[in-house]
């Protein structure tokens, strides 16, 4: 009988948060140690042709200076890694630019020095003479054969063409009755984490062990990456409270730890690393901009009988993360519908502006972007309306566990129920009587409903689907792990197998874990930070992915399990019982019935640990348990065969959004007016937490939506490096979101939970897109470009397109 | 040239010799230790340095620690006594209004000086008055509540 | 992050200060409440060699009334005047617009006379200062003088402040029965103006707009007074047509600017617009 699963349960991060006593990287401070800066490009492609740290090295509190040459000699190239697995050759990527500097703010090099201003002052007199290249900002220009390689190896800057077809594309659209197209377009952003990268490393050169606390997200990417750059075998990766992670802090920051480890070694200190807000905007990574044309292949009535789409993805000065949100829309490719044959194509452009991140959803929202526009662009083209569209092609709640034709098997959802209780919750008929009141009267009111599934539990071989190049999975399915000990004095410490950047891992774990033991949420602590050297970790360890839901609840659960049948089998010994008559209580175990026949986890862990002649001789002492959780449904298609099907995640929760807006006329301003969804995550583990992750998500699709963004001008600089400028909202621009819940538990998870992390953001830009084009439905005019901002708005009600570009 | 300055921080006098370009928050920070002050922007844009300064609500990066000389400051750290979370913190954690906690001690700050300065705010209010305060993970909808339910508290007392 | 290093100089009366930076001329800086300062110099760009911080001169941080007028303190904080009875009854144009700027904890340290000897072409106050015909006055070596507004602002972050001179109070009309306000386009509630304008309407018993005094900030390389858009309104009756069709006006001869926020073309209209509500917003009170 769950106790704590489902309810409200007291935070357990909380108070350290609101007292100042969480622990951040920048609140270690280590003896001897020194302060470090990046220096880094102020060209957006340029040849470097000399570093001179001679005049920045005078001053004797400045330690040392790590220029290109430091970086060649000492350091190997990060291998391509998956996502640049389908490169025609090769390329060496170093943790800084050695011979070419691709992205203005591309690091080429470090200073450590005594303090922070001392280091900022020695940054300025590094000499560095570079031979500036013609900047690519453009994707369309980028590719012509005019324009300057960014990476000679490669000769052109269309650095990899890719496509997969499921099911017969042919012959959907010979049949259909219409084709509808449209052509789509996302621009640059980020969830831009208010804690930006920061880095402390120290090296003890005769035990040759490296050390390093960094704000990570996925520590095999920091403990692969150090061995590799570096040659090592001991690494040790501590992962202190991280102030947000959103994906930035997954693959760049390995560039600026193996910097920092440089400077460590070099100096025989320790070094710490703080970035700036600045540098974060300009090279701590964006989510792809991508530019989409698209295809749907319908009948009258309609249902869509195929879709196709093509993109160009800018994906900026590196290879690296080449076609991360190409393949990531593998995880929705299908949305909630059961159309039987896709066609995606992709094309991964480099340009010279800050490389490509997997920011919160990655690819997932430009997929949901694609599906929802496509269907409100169906229903225009046959004069239905776009929830009966929706309706005719959604996967029903008794087709469920559904496999799709890319490979994905949904486990459950009731994507018509979802959307039928949305309407229900914002009266919809009444809207729309409203909205006509409004029309007449010469408002611009607009509704938007959209549906989008969100996957959730990483699949480590996905990505061999859209490269049949690759022979060996670089990782399957998930693993990770978890330990539960019970202590002397009767509490439990939990050490989990994930870092977390604010996802209440600590609170939720021990309600579930408390449940299964019979114990009490406040009884449990979790051992923080996150350390390699001593959590249960795998390839699925990541604050990512949306994988906390099914690995680490997995791995809790699973370890929980085994720890309470030693419990019960200790504590039968001692009273003289078989474990069969005993249950948990309060952490008490008792015989029902039987007040004399009980033992509490005290005077359990006492015997554990202490007393030898109390434990039976089949027994191991201590009571702590481990369990590496893999999910048990993973096959079929764990690792996609020639059919390309992959599973490309494992749950998928759903959300059905409406947002209702209004603009005004005279400025292009959309005021959003409500936002409300009806989320399916499956068994919600701690409300407050679900919600959180809800309304976080979905505040932050809206923004992006409605004008937050990077811009680049025509020579490759940023002009966004500031929260004002980028358009970061604070609580007064922000809508109230609401949420309702309405769950379709997943048959496959251990408490039929699913996730929530990546949540709102993957439909809610389609849904603020939705609802400003039907807000401007008088006019005739489409929505198909992000960001909606008022100017754009303007421009599109007085048919005023701009007459260049003027920023990328 | 270094100077000596004379500062109280959570009631109690701190003297240090600093480098007059030393910002107030790398003082609370590194000076004296009271990391609970955290560092989000360059520009002071984004409130998480927020501190009560003098009793008024200030972003201490946009401060050099030589103008704080004499002066009084509050940080986080100077809210809750002896592990007691005072009404706004309390209704922080009952309302889940942070997720990774870096916003936080500014957030926490803004709404204290809030409430002090109008002890029964509307939504609209509140919204406006956490306007230097930027959170990425919230979407604000606990932290208002959050505010609303302190409020509350700090009328019954 | 870390500013360049600089010398630190809070002088207790305006000589020594005005000294201090007459000595230094060439690479000194003032700092006020420093919230335009300080983002300038932590991106390191400015770079003073030294800063004098007038902070701690007494005197400098007094609202009073003189006669028809009101003398606001140089030092006084964007926060005292939002807050200020005695504006919000005689010039309340002061409060409406510091309740603007920026954010509380910006508006806690601002300061009046530094925002305006900043001069930021999309600050606040230059367009209050302008609506209200406000005298600036000023110290330097050789003594006081009050600087009319239309001749203080010269350009991007640039005013007729000498290096050696400091702002020490500003001077504004009690306004009386003129209808005022100011209104802002920004993207974000803490945000600079894309478009920002303030407006004073002097209507008389017979309801005809006597004069009419606009200050318009955020859309040139400094804020400026829309002359055409003031003469089409004077000796007036307001209706909706004349308002609009002065507002088309606001920005006839001006650079508009273009940035990340808006084109010039954009920027223009927004301001017409801006022009009008502003009008409107101020008879409606």
């Amino acid at each position: 009988m769950a106790k704590f699963v489902g309810n409200r349960s007291r935070s357990k991060e909380g108070p350290r948060h609101v007292t100042g006593r969480g622990l951040f990287t920048d609140d270690f401070q280590l003896p001897g140690m020194l302060q470090a800066m990046i220096l880094r490009s102020p060209h957006a492609h340029a040849k470097i042709l000399s570093v001179d740290p001679s005049e920045a090295l005078i001053n004797p509190n400045v330690f040392a200076v790590i220029t290109p040459d430091d970086v060649k000699k000492l350091t190997k190239p990060f291998k391509p890694g998956r996502y640049a697995a389908g490169l025609k050759r090769p390329i060496d990527e170093y943790a800084g630019a050695v011979d070419k500097v691709r992205y203005v703010g591309e690091p080429i090099g470090a200073v450590a020095a005594k303090d922070r201003g001392t280091a900022e002052d020695a940054l300025e007199l590094i000499q560095v003479e570079y031979e500036p290249l013609r900047p690519n900002v453009d994707v369309h220009e980028a590719i012509k054969p005019s324009s300057a390689a960014l990476f000679d190896e490669l000769g052109t800057n269309l650095a990899w063409t890719g496509s997969l077809q499921y099911g017969d594309i042919d012959a959907a659209f010979k049949s259909a009755d219409r084709v509808v197209t449209e052509k789509l377009k996302i621009h640059r952003y980020s969830s831009t984490p208010l804690e930006p990268f920061n880095v402390i490393a120290s090296y003890d050169a005769a035990s040759k062990r490296l050390t390093v606390w960094v704000t990570a997200q996925v520590p095999e990417v920091i403990y692969d990456g150090l061995r590799e750059a570096l040659d090592l075998q001991d690494v040790r990766v501590i992962i202190p409270d991280v102030g947000g992670g959103f994906g930035q802090k997954i693959h760049l920051i390995r560039k600026y730890v193996v910097l920092v480890s440089l400077l460590a070694m070099k100096t025989g200190r320790p070094v710490k690393w703080i970035e700036d807000r600045s540098e974060h905007m300009m090279a701590g990574g964006h989510a792809c901009a991508q530019e989409v044309e698209a295809e749907a292949a319908v009948k009258n009535d309609g249902t869509v009988l195929g879709l196709k789409f093509k993109e160009y993805d800018d994906v900026g000065g590196s290879i690296s993360t080449l076609t991360i949100h190409f393949t990531n829309k593998l995880n929705n490719l299908s949305n909630t519908y059961k159309t039987p044959a896709i066609y995606m194509e992709g094309h991964a452009v480099v340009t010279n502006k800050c490389p490509v991140i997997p920011n919160r959803g990655i690819g997932k929202p430009g997929m949901c972007f694609i599906w929802e526009r496509m269907m409100d662009r169906v229903a225009q083209a046959l004069n239905l309306s776009s929830i009966e569209v929706r309706r005719k092609n959604l996967i029903q709640a008794n087709e469920m566990p559904y496999s799709t034709i890319s490979g994905n098997i949904y486990d459950s959802g009731d994507y018509p129920g979802l959307l039928k209780t949305l309407l229900e919750k914002i009266d919809y008929d009444k809207l729309r009587e409203e909205q006509k009141k409004a029309r007449e009267q010469g408002k611009l009111m607009g509704i938007g409903i959209v549906i989008g599934v969100e996957p959730g539990g990483r699949n480590a071989a996905r990505d061999m689907a859209i490269f049949p190049e690759m022979k060996e999975p670089p990782g399957s399915g998930g693993v990770n792990g978890a330990k539960i000990k019970l202590e002397k004095n009767g509490t439990l410490m939990l050490h989990l197998g994930s870092p977390n950047c604010g996802q209440a891992h600590e609170t939720t774990t021990a309600q579930v874990a408390a449940d299964i033991l019979g114990s009490t949420p406040d009884r449990f602590s979790t051992s923080i930070p996150f350390d390699s050297d001593l959590s249960s970790w795998g390839v699925a360890a990541a604050n990512s992915g949306n994988n906390f839901h099914l690995y680490d609840i997995g791995a809790i659960h699973g370890a929980a399990t085994k720890l309470r049948d030693k419990i019960l089998k200790l504590a039968a010994f001692n009273l003289k019982v078989e474990p069969s008559e005993l249950t948990i209580e309060d952490s008490v175990v008792k015989v029902p019935g039987a007040a004399a026949k009980q033992i509490t986890f005290a005077e359990l862990g006492r015997i554990a640990y202490n007393n030898q002649h109390l434990i039976p001789d089949d027994m191991e002492a201590g009571l702590e348990a481990t369990h590496y959780y893999t999910f048990p449904f993973a096959k079929p298609n764990i690792v996609p065969g020639a059919d390309r099907k992959v599973r490309a995640q494992f749950t998928f929760s759903a959300g059905a959004h409406a947002a209702i807006v209004e603009v005004d006329k005279n400025t292009g301003s959309v005021h959003v007016l409500r936002y409300l969804i009806v989320g399916d995550n499956g068994t919600v583990i701690n409300p407050d937490v679900v919600n959180g992750q809800v309304y976080g998500s979905a505040a932050h699709g809206i923004a992006v939506a409605l004008g937050e963004g990077f811009m680049y001008s025509p020579e490759g600089q940023p002009l966004t490096i500031t929260y004002l400028d980028y358009g970061k909202c604070s609580a007064a621009e922000t809508p109230r979101v609401e949420a309702v819940h309405q769950p379709s538990p997943s048959p496959f998870t251990s408490l039929g939970q699913k996730a929530a992390g990546e949540g709102a953001a993957i439909p809610s830009p389609a849904a603020i897109a939705s609802a400003v084009e039907d807000a401007l439905q008088p006019f005739g005019v489409k929505v198909c470009e992000l960001p909606i901002t008022p100017e754009a708005v303007w421009r599109l009600l007085n048919h005023n397109p701009e007459k260049e570009r003027r920023t990328f | 040239m270094k100077q000596t300055i004379g500062v109280t921080v959570n009631g109690r006098l701190y003297e240090e010799e600093v480098e007059p370009r030393i910002l107030l928050s790398h003082f609370l920070r590194e000076t004296i230790g009271l990391t609970g002050t955290h560092i989000g922007c360059v520009i002071g844009e984004c409130g998480a340095c927020s501190v009560l300064l003098d009793g008024k609500v200030v972003k201490s990066c946009l401060h050099f620690a030589v103008q704080a000389d004499g002066r009084e400051i509050t940080t986080i750290e100077g809210l809750a006594k002896d592990g007691q979370l005072n009404p706004v913190q309390e209704a922080f954690v009952k309302n889940y209004a942070f997720q990774c906690g870096y916003c936080t001690p500014g957030m926490v700050m803004t709404s204290q000086a809030l409430l002090q300065k109008n002890p029964n705010p509307s939504e609209e209010e509140i919204r406006k008055a956490l306007a230097g305060n930027l959170c990425m993970c919230t979407g604000y909808v606990q932290i208002v509540d959050a505010v609303k339910e302190a409020a509350k508290g700090m009328k019954n007392g | 992050m870390i500013p360049g290093s600089f010398e630190y100089f809070a002088p207790r009366s305006l000589p020594d200060a005005v000294k201090f930076l007459s000595e230094h001329k060439d690479d000194v800086k003032i700092l006020s409440g420093g919230q335009s300062l300080l983002p300038l110099m932590k991106m390191r760009l400015s770079k003073p060699a030294y800063i004098v911080d007038i902070g701690r001169i007494p005197g400098l941080d007094t609202i009073t009334q003189d006669g028809n007028n009101l003398i606001v303190g140089a030092l006084v904080t964007h926060e005292r005047i939002e807050y200020s009875d005695l504006l919000k009854a005689r010039c309340p144009l002061l409060p409406q617009t510091a309740t603007t700027i920026a954010d509380v904890q910006v508006r806690n340290r601002g300061t009046f006379g530094g925002s305006v000897a900043h001069a930021d072409p999309a600050g606040d106050w230059p367009a209050a200062v302008i609506a209200l015909d406000a005298e600036i006055k000023v110290f330097g070596p050789s003594g006081e003088r009050w600087v009319k507004c239309d001749d203080f602002f010269l350009g991007l972050l640039m005013s007729v402040l000498e290096p050696d001179e400091i702002v020490t109070a500003i001077k504004v009309p009690i306004t009386g029965s003129d209808k005022t306000s100011y209104q802002k386009a920004a993207p974000r509630s803490s945000g600079f103006a894309v478009t920002g304008v303030a407006v004073r309407l002097a209507i008389d018993a017979a309801g005809t707009c006597s004069r009419a005094a606009i200050g318009i900030t955020g859309v040139a390389d400094k804020a400026y007074r829309p002359e055409r858009t003031e003469q089409i309104l004077a000796g007036k009756k307001l209706d909706g047509n004349l308002i609009e069709q002065a507002a088309m006006e606001s920005t006839r001869n001006v650079e508009v600017i273009e940035d990340i926020n808006g084109s010039s073309e954009y920027r223009a209209h927004l301001t017409h617009v801006y022009v009008a509500r502003a009008i409107e917003e101020a008879l409606s009170r």
